[in-house]
């Protein structure tokens, strides 16, 4: 029986697998028959509600869209008037603040990984603690935040006029210069606990024998830190820097019911303005305009992301 | 062992059979029975009263479903765009301010000019300065449903402690007594800002937002900016409370509940909302009054056909039914509103000055100076014009620019909007 070697994609790029001619051969076409009728209805499914809607809102981005007549395609007519919306400016640079914050959240979550994972009475309980806040619903997080915020009776203005630090109430989300920061803080708070769930594993994943080992060597726990465990665990922060782009782009919850993106739009972010030009502004077209440049921004951030952290989601060693 | 596999061939007959033959049973049935449906604005608590309205047209029309459906405010525009896009637009929508203009600009509407002339008796039920709110381009789009435009509530208590006897005659006195209650934890005045109910402050002082023909601003004037920098001035000083910039309605109206703010410029439905909160609320304490010179924004609700309704003369014929003074009569009562319908407000007007004399008070504005309406321009792109215009006067009220540059700004931006 003579056999050839086509390449199989399916078993990746630059191998071969030998396609056997005669029974072998067909069962294993028969495999492989079966193999694409289980990814066939998933690949669907991903096809028309992930490809198609994309690739309609990249078309509906050049046009002039009318919801009750006809639309006509108008160039790129919508991406110059992006140049000039001072609001599209704002809410991009909002987003990148948000972004930035993200290593702020993933920093302060390592420290508390790194805490919870000490051999102490009571890790669990600590761990559940700071979990806790990721699972409730954004919606009620902003509503809670929006009154903790509050001018009037709101727990921080309480506290800090109790400590003497203001005399006068801060008017933290009726502030151009409060109303991000303000909901960046809410944000971390909520994110913590997935951070540190994922920073946990990445940290428990690493062998304890490389710490012993290193000991024995007289490395001192700061080495240790930065030559063993900051290294490997490069790709769980990286995970936790997508996930922190991703909560950035999609943020849209704490925004709307903290401030609308008020005021005047000082904490306004894309998606938030997304969502307005299209169903408040009945500007569908130039919505999908918004809508293609965040997904441009968000696959250029994550192409650095992953090579700042060496390449293949972090898991490659650099150096 | 049975065999199974040998049920499969005649099973799938039997089914396909059943099939054929329910559709082929049921085909007539479902081409004779027809459907409506009627989207409202955050109303879901009238849920009776709509089961009676869809039990009632049964009766007239047993050929004809209804559906009853409700979406909350910010929801309402999502979910009917995308109704329309998808092909499955409701029959019959319910909108609050502006937005039906949008729409109706756009050809989503069906005129209802030719319906209100061949049944004359509708368009007489009406109040005419409200039914002519939902006129554009000489055509009606919209009944009236309920109906409200702003006024000035007023904290008598607050007002007898600043020396006060009376509601403000100018602006320059709303600014005046404003600043005389703002002591402390006290402020002087809130405004609501959503769909240009704010615009009275400065239409009062013979400000325009736009020349007659709507095509470019007229806002940008010394007295526009006299105006704005007097309630950035205001706001800064605590007579009137940063909320009424920021907020939108739970926000101001708790504030004006908690009773610690003077005045609030407001539409009647804040009444409501005001004294289910406040339990300091009654004769002696509260008052309402018309702003200065009069001028109010309307923010009624109507009710349009859409022009992708399949049965618009169905629906034609339920909105005559729930606009009719039986079901108007019905729906005051209930929810404590005005229809806009004449005869049912009269009776609804009379019956409250008895059971309820505070909330009559309240509602008998509504039908006051009803020809001194503004903030209602007939723009097909009202909500880009709100949009370039209100985040200027925010950051103007807010100190983070002056007046005049704010306008200077808002200027370019909303000729900007309208040359779109």
């Amino acid at each position: 029986m003579t056999s050839s070697f086509p390449r199989n994609t399916l078993t990746g790029a630059g191998s071969t697998v030998p396609v056997r001619r005669g029974a072998a051969g067909s069962k294993q076409r028969r495999e492989l028959t079966l193999i694409w009728a289980f990814l066939l209805p998933s690949l669907l499914v991903f096809f028309l509600y992930r490809i198609l809607p994309l690739a309609w809102n990249v078309i509906l981005s050049f046009q002039q869209f009318s919801l009750f007549g006809e639309s006509k395609w108008i160039g790129f007519v919508h991406y110059r008037d992006m140049l000039e919306d001072e609001v599209f400016w704002t809410s991009l640079w909002n987003t990148l603040i948000y972004i930035a914050s993200a290593p702020i959240g993933i920093l302060l979550a390592l420290a508390i990984s790194l805490m919870v994972n000490i051999e102490i009475r009571g890790r669990n309980l600590y761990r559940t603690i700071v979990f806790l806040s990721y699972p409730l619903m954004t919606v009620a997080v902003g509503i809670i935040w929006r009154w903790m915020y509050d001018e009037k009776v709101g727990l921080f203005n309480f506290i800090l006029r109790y400590l003497g630090v203001i005399d006068k109430p801060l008017p933290f989300l009726q502030s151009f210069e409060w109303a991000l920061p303000s909901i960046l803080l809410a944000n971390v708070w909520q994110i913590l606990g997935f951070y540190m769930i994922i920073l946990l594993a990445g940290l428990q994943a690493i062998p304890q024998n490389l710490y012993e080992a290193a000991s024995i060597d007289g490395a001192s726990p700061r080495q240790q830190f930065i030559r063993i465990t900051l290294p490997l665990l490069r790709p769980s922060i990286f995970l936790a820097f997508v996930i922190g782009i991703m909560t950035s782009f999609t943020s849209f919850d704490l925004v709307y019911v903290m401030t609308q993106g008020g005021p005047s739009h000082s904490s306004e972010l894309l998606v938030t303005y997304i969502y307005k030009a299209a169903f408040e502004l009945s500007r569908i077209d130039y919505a999908a305009a918004l809508t293609v440049v965040q997904f441009v921004l968000l696959v250029v951030l994550t192409w650095v992301g992953n090579r700042l952290s060496g390449g293949d989601a972090g898991a490659r060693e650099t150096g | 062992m049975f065999n199974w596999k040998s049920l499969l061939r005649p099973s799938s007959l039997l089914g396909a059979a059943l099939v054929v033959a329910y559709f082929s049973m049921a085909t007539p049935a479902l081409a004779q029975q027809k459907k409506i449906s009627f989207l409202t604005w955050n109303i879901a608590d009238q849920e009776e009263l709509f089961k009676e309205w869809i039990a009632e047209f049964k009766k007239i029309r047993p050929d004809v479903d209804v559906e009853w459906l409700d979406k909350k405010g910010p929801e309402f525009p999502t979910y009917y765009q995308t109704q329309v896009i998808a092909g499955t637009p409701p029959d019959i929508i319910n909108t609050q301010g502006g937005l039906w203009l949008e729409y109706a600009a756009a050809g989503g509407m069906v005129d209802l000019t030719p319906f209100m002339a061949r049944d004359a008796d509708v368009r007489r039920r009406f109040n005419a300065d409200y039914l002519a709110n939902w006129t554009y381009d000489s055509k009606n789009y919209m009944l009236p449903f309920y109906i409200s435009k702003s006024l000035l509530f007023y904290n008598k208590t607050m007002f007898k402690e600043a020396g006060l006897t009376a509601p403000p005659q100018t602006f320059d006195q709303m600014m005046d007594f404003a600043a005389k209650m703002s002591k402390g934890d006290k402020t002087g005045m809130l405004t609501l800002n959503f769909d240009w109910l704010y615009w009275p402050l400065f239409q009062m002082n013979g400000v325009d937002l736009l020349t007659p023909d709507l095509k470019k601003a007229a806002f940008n004037t010394p007295k526009a900016v006299q105006v704005l920098d007097a309630l950035a001035k205001a706001t800064a000083n605590g007579g009137i409370n940063k909320v009424s910039w920021t907020g939108r309605w739970v926000e101001p109206n708790g504030a004006f509940a908690a009773g610690n703010v003077g005045m609030l410029h407001a539409h009647s439905p804040a009444f409501f909302f005001i004294r289910g909160q406040a339990p300091w609320l009654n004769a002696d304490t509260f008052g309402a009054a018309h702003v200065p010179g009069g001028w109010a924004t309307p923010n009624s609700h109507g009710l349009g056909i859409s022009k992708g309704s399949k049965h618009p003369e169905i629906a034609w014929e339920f909105l005559k039914m729930i606009t009719s003074e039986k079901w108007t009569a019905r729906f005051s009562e209930r929810r404590k509103v005005l229809t806009g319908n004449i005869a049912s407000d009269k009776t609804t007007l009379e019956k409250m000055r008895k059971d309820d004399p505070l909330a009559a008070t309240v509602l008998q504005t509504q039908l006051e100076q009803t020809d001194k309406l503004t903030g209602n321009w007939r723009l097909a792109n009202d909500s880009q014009v709100k949009a370039a215009f209100y985040p200027e006067i925010q950051n103007a009220v807010l100190g983070r620019k002056t007046a005049a540059e704010a306008l200077k700004d808002a200027e370019v931006k909303v000729n900007r909007a309208l040359a779109r």
